[in-house]
C-alpha cells in the first residue's frame, strides 16, 4: 500500500498507536505460553526452602569463626606472656621448654591487673562462651 | 512458529509425582507473601500479559521466558502491604521493569536503539504477519522507556499514575513522555506504509 506522508492530529496519532499495539498485545497474548501457576509456585516454594536453609546455615558459620578467632587470639596470649616471661634472656629460642617453666613459676606472682593476663583471661571467657553455644547449637540441630 | 513452553500444561499433580519423594520428605510451605490459592489466581490473571510485557520490552522470548519466574518469586518474597490487586499488579510491573533493566546491564545489549524486534520468529501462519513485523520493526527502533511506556499505556491501559510508579517516573512527565513517544511511534508507522 502506498500513501503520501501526511500531516496527522493527535488523535489520529494516537488512534494508529493504540491500534497497532492493542493488535500486538493481542497477539502477544496468545503467543504466550507461561508455566502453569503450579509449577511456578512449587518452584518458588522449593526456592524459599533453599534460601532459608542457607540463612539457618550463616550463624553456625558465624559462631565457628568466632570461636577460632577466640582460640587464636588465647594462644598468641599465651605466647605472648611465654614470650615476655623470658623477656631479657638471649637463649629462650634454643631452650623453649625451660622458658615455659619459667613462665609457669612466675604465674603465681602474676598481677591480674596487668593487660597481658586481662588480655589472656578476656580471651579464654570469650573462646568457652561461644564454644558452648557452638556446641549447643550444632548438637541441637542435629 | 509460536514458541512454546514444555511444561506449560503440566499440573501441580503432576510435579508433585515428579518430586514425590522430595516432596514427601519436606512438605512443609516456606511461609509467602501469598498463599497458594491466592498467587495461583493471581498468576493465571497477569502471567500473559506480564509475559508480553517482559518480551516487547527486552525484544527477547527467551528473556521474557526467564524473567517471568524471577517476577513472581520476587513478589512472593516481598513485604509491601497491597491494598488491591491493582497495587499488586503494579508492583509486579515494577520488578518487571527492573529486571528488564538489570539485563540490558548484563553481557549483551538488548534494547540497544535500532534493535530490530520484527526479527523474531514472525507468525507466517498469520494472514497480517507482514503488518505485525511492521509494527514490532517500528518499536524496535523506539528506546525501550518509549516501548514500556506505550506498552503500559495502551496494552495494559495504565494510568499516568500507575505507569509513572512501574518506571519510577513522576507522575507529571508522564504525559509528555507519552506524546512524543507516540508521535515517534506514528512517524516510524507511517514511513513503513510509504515504502
Amino acid at each position: 500500500m502506498k500513501t503520501t506522508r501526511t500531516q496527522l492530529t493527535d488523535a489520529q496519532i494516537e488512534t494508529i498507536v493504540a491500534d497497532a499495539i492493542a493488535q500486538e498485545a493481542a497477539f502477544a497474548g496468545s503467543e504466550a505460553q507461561p508455566p502453569s501457576s503450579a509449577i511456578v509456585w512449587w518452584r518458588a516454594q522449593m526456592r524459599a526452602r533453599q534460601e532459608a536453609t542457607q540463612l539457618a546455615d550463616k550463624p553456625i558459620t558465624i559462631v565457628h569463626a568466632l570461636a577460632i578467632a577466640a582460640g587464636i587470639g588465647l594462644m598468641l596470649s599465651v605466647v605472648g606472656y611465654a614470650v615476655a616471661g623470658v623477656k631479657g634472656s638471649a637463649g629462650w629460642l634454643s631452650n623453649i621448654a625451660q622458658s615455659l617453666a619459667a613462665a609457669v613459676d612466675a604465674l603465681p606472682a602474676l598481677s591480674l591487673t596487668s593487660p597481658v593476663v586481662m588480655a589472656a583471661l578476656t580471651a579464654m571467657i570469650v573462646t568457652a562462651v561461644i564454644a558452648s553455644i557452638a556446641a549447643y547449637v550444632i548438637f541441637a540441630d542435629e | 512458529m509460536a514458541h512454546r513452553s514444555p511444561v506449560a500444561d503440566v499440573t501441580y499433580l503432576d510435579v508433585r509425582r515428579l518430586h514425590g519423594d522430595a516432596l514427601d520428605a519436606d512438605t512443609t510451605d516456606v511461609a509467602l507473601a501469598m498463599d497458594e490459592d491466592a498467587f495461583r489466581g493471581f498468576y493465571d490473571r497477569t502471567a500473559r500479559a506480564l509475559w508480553g510485557y517482559l518480551s516487547r520490552t527486552s525484544g527477547d522470548r527467551q528473556v521474557a521466558d526467564d524473567l517471568l519466574q524471577e517476577c513472581y518469586y520476587r513478589l512472593l518474597k516481598s513485604t509491601v502491604a497491597f491494598e488491591n490487586e491493582a497495587h499488586r499488579r503494579n508492583y509486579l510491573y515494577r520488578i518487571a521493569t527492573n529486571l528488564v533493566r538489570d539485563t540490558k546491564r548484563g553481557s549483551r545489549p538488548l534494547f540497544a536503539d535500532g534493535v530490530d524486534v520484527g526479527e523474531l520468529e514472525a507468525p507466517q501462519a498469520h494472514a497480517d504477519a507482514a503488518e505485525r513485523a511492521d509494527v514490532r520493526r517500528a518499536m524496535g527502533r523506539l528506546k525501550p522507556r518509549e516501548r514500556a511506556l506505550l506498552w503500559l499505556a495502551y496494552a495494559q491501559g495504565s494510568s499516568h499514575s500507575e505507569i509513572a510508579g512501574v518506571l519510577g517516573l513522576k507522575t507529571g512527565s508522564i504525559k509528555l513522555l507519552l506524546f512524543r513517544a507516540r508521535r515517534k511511534l506514528a512517524a516510524l508507522l507511517q514511513t513503513r506504509v510509504m515504502l
